[in-house]
């Protein structure tokens, strides 16, 4: 894909040759300026032949002519225009054939033919050849268009473009345009001959894409390629968890055990049974919980990241089994055992409604993303849709729901997700009236969604939680093993910067923190001295973690070097915040 | 004691004899014939609602087997065994399958079954085939 070389001149006189060329067009005889990344000189010493090059590196895969060329081009896009001229003088590796250098230039001259015939000469693929002499035509057809040189235009569109056969459906939205320029011209008649430079330069850009790139480079190649091993770096990296830890290119990335919340920060000593559920509110302004105590607690989150009691709710006759925000944090739900519902005003503490099926309990709640709607899982194993004001919208009889099981509904309110089987996910598409299954070996105790709707942590009773993607044909992607679980209903939740992190309660009275990507078990927090039921993340603070504990507890969990701002009575103990409520 | 996981079943019922929690299904029996020292019991391809201890190396009358014994999830008691390994051949249908000792659970009719004159001292499997 080298291209073709024909030249025997001394690279000097061709440097000359190309920036009087450059001038040229900078000076405006044809309409374009200089454009950034694309090298003007005319330099064809040729491109080594492919056995030839020199291999750089200790593992052998860097090529030094395409370094080279990627360095030049990186040089040009920066506007360093000497240095990249002097990069490709004395290394004697050019930037681009003087075949390609034609091309650039001819695009940016407006000589539309030469450019098409010179197209033939790079020797590439047929089709690729054709796609190009489309590009390049079709700006030749829109320029005639604007310059008002409509025979012109109709000459090219017949003669040149219709019988490339390609793009039939451009051809036909061209055809069109003759008759209503105004629609579809793109070039612009105020101040052209910038416009038409602007346009120029865009097709340069488009014919990029389309050529392969040892002809052409791409544009910003080498800045990719550094952004791409920064990414990689940063997304081997067990323990990133911070959006402010700078990242440099001077050294490799590697961040500490430090950013993972593993110190207890404060002890919540409010409920006086079992906290069997916690989450978040969507600001992170808030915390739920509920308890075997028949209660729920909303805790407010203050701005140094300390917890205090906002409100107990009370009124449920069962345990309260799970709780959910709406969308804008303004009012919760919470769910009795096979009991009813109750939605909750979180300003003022007050129950706004109860809701209530005869002859059924509800086993799970969740909002629907407008607000206005909620989603019941049913003790007779259906899934009903009702409305603030207590009405059954939809109901979705059979075998949708178990009597344990969690309920999620998707960021765009068209997918409900239920365990429908001991062995089985439900994924219902209420819109597409489709529904998809997830298949498990095992039977399953608890799941939950992830932030951006695209994976389900999947809990299974032989002690595994499964990762599955569920865009798309859903599969398998992870397994985290490590905690412990026997007899109860033990969550995970997804949690710390970018999701990165799956953290999960246990029976042997320790949090357990996976790294997601690699599947690697990173911590066992010890601290409670009873079963962990429930662990859930803040989704705006990566640094700090809830967990609900048989202990009648909950623990925040924050960095290890944090330094909290205390204030209020409250007791201490090696560093700890004990909340009794009274705070 | 967190938030019990208990599978609800739907047909004939084989339920703990203490605290009521499902364990097994009629339909799931595989053999009537088995017997532990504290009289008969029922080899189930499918139990719920057990969580299961360590295993060990056991010699029953039909050879040597790894087992697991198995608890009720609702109140702790011992319900049974599982059938992890087994090392004779003629004997590798047990594997994964569990045993629930009938004076243990309540059967479908609510039934309980006492320890009587048939119990065996020193545990024994033995199959009717």
């Amino acid at each position: 894909m080298g291209g073709v070389e024909d030249e025997t001149e001394p690279a000097t006189k061709r440097m000359k040759l190309s920036s009087g060329v450059l001038r040229s067009l900078a000076n405006g005889s044809s309409g374009a300026g200089s454009v950034p990344g694309f090298s003007g000189d005319l330099m064809a010493r040729p491109l080594p032949i492919e056995g030839d090059e020199e291999i750089l590196g200790s593992k052998g895969v860097i090529r030094r002519v395409e370094l080279v060329r990627i360095i030049t081009k990186a040089l040009y896009s920066l506007g360093y225009e000497k240095s990249g001229a002097h990069l490709e003088e004395e290394s004697g590796i050019p930037l681009h054939s003087s075949v390609v250098n034609l091309l650039i230039q001819q695009v940016l001259g407006g000589q539309w033919d030469e450019g098409v015939a010179t197209l033939k000469k790079i020797g590439l693929d047929e089709n690729i050849v054709k796609s190009a002499s489309f590009l390049i035509l079709e700006q030749k057809f829109l320029e005639f268009l604007d310059q008002d040189k409509v025979m012109d235009a109709l000459k090219t569109l017949r003669t040149e473009i219709t019988p490339l056969s390609i793009n039939n459906a451009r051809v036909r939205e061209l055809s069109s345009s003759i008759l209503s320029p105004a629609k579809f011209v793109h070039v612009g008649s105020s101040s052209q001959s910038s416009t038409r430079a602007k346009s120029r330069s865009k097709l340069l850009e488009e014919l990029q894409m389309l050529l392969p790139p040892t002809v052409l480079i791409p544009d910003r190649r080498l800045e990719h390629l550094v952004e791409q091993a920064l990414i990689l770096q940063r997304d081997a990296c067990m323990f990133h968890n911070s959006e402010d830890k700078e990242m440099s290119l001077y050294k490799d990335h590697q961040c500490g055990r430090d950013q993972i919340p593993s110190r207890t920060l404060q002890v919540l000593q409010v409920h006086n049974d079992e906290v069997w559920f916690l989450q978040f509110s969507h600001n992170g302004k808030y915390l739920a919980s509920s308890s075997t105590d028949r209660t729920a607690i909303i805790w407010e989150v203050d701005p140094h990241g300390e917890l205090s009691l906002k409100h107990k709710l009370c009124g449920h006759q069962k345990p309260v089994s799970s709780v959910s925000w709406s969308p804008d944090d303004s009012q919760l739900l919470t769910c009795g055992v096979e009991e009813n519902v109750r939605r909750w005003d979180v300003s003022s503490g007050k129950c706004l409604s109860v809701y209530e099926k005869a002859g059924n309990g509800f086993v799970s709640c969740r909002w629907f993303p407008d607000g206005k709607w909620m989603c019941f899982g049913a003790n007779d194993k259906s899934i009903c849709m009702w409305d603030l004001e207590g009405k059954e919208l939809e109901c979705w009889k059979g075998q949708r729901t178990l009597r344990i099981s969690d309920l999620e509904v998707t960021s765009d309110g068209k997918q409900i997700i239920s365990i429908c089987r001991e062995t089985a996910i439900l994924l219902l598409n209420r819109e597409a009236k489709v529904e998809r299954l997830i298949e498990e070996d095992q039977t399953i105790t608890s799941f939950s969604l992830s932030q951006d709707n695209r994976y389900l942590l999947v809990n299974l009773l032989n002690e595994e939680i499964h990762l599955w993607d569920i865009q798309g044909e859903v599969k398998l992607v992870a397994k985290y093993k490590g905690h412990k679980r026997s007899r109860f209903v033990i969550r995970s939740c997804f949690g710390g910067l970018e999701q990165a992190f799956i953290a999960s309660g246990s029976e042997d009275s320790q949090v357990y923190i996976w790294h997601r990507g690699s599947g690697e078990l990173i911590e066992a927090l010890p601290g409670h001295s009873g079963a962990v039921n429930c662990v859930a993340w803040n989704p705006t603070n990566s640094h700090m973690l809830a967990s609900a504990s048989d202990d009648r507890t909950i623990r925040i969990w924050g960095l290890n070097d944090l330094k909290m701002k205390h204030k209020g009575p409250a007791t201490h103990c090696n560093g700890v915040h004990y909340c009794n409520g009274r705070t | 004691m967190g938030r019990l996981f208990v599978v609800n079943l739907e047909g004939k019922i084989y339920s703990c004899k203490h605290c009521k929690t499902h364990l097994g299904l009629c339909e799931d029996i595989v053999s009537k014939s088995f017997h532990s020292r504290h009289g008969k019991a029922y080899l189930f391809n499918k139990v719920v609602n057990v969580f299961v201890g360590k295993k060990e190396e056991r010699l029953m009358m039909t050879g040597m087997h790894t087992v697991a014994d198995i608890f009720c999830v609702g109140c702790g008691s011992i319900v049974g065994w599982k059938y992890e390994t087994a090392h004779e051949k003629s004997q590798k249908y047990k594997e994964g399958k569990s045993v629930l000792e009938r004076f243990k659970v309540s059967g479908p009719d609510g039934s309980n079954y006492w320890a009587s004159h048939e119990a065996h001292v020193g545990g024994s499997d033995a199959d009717d085939v």
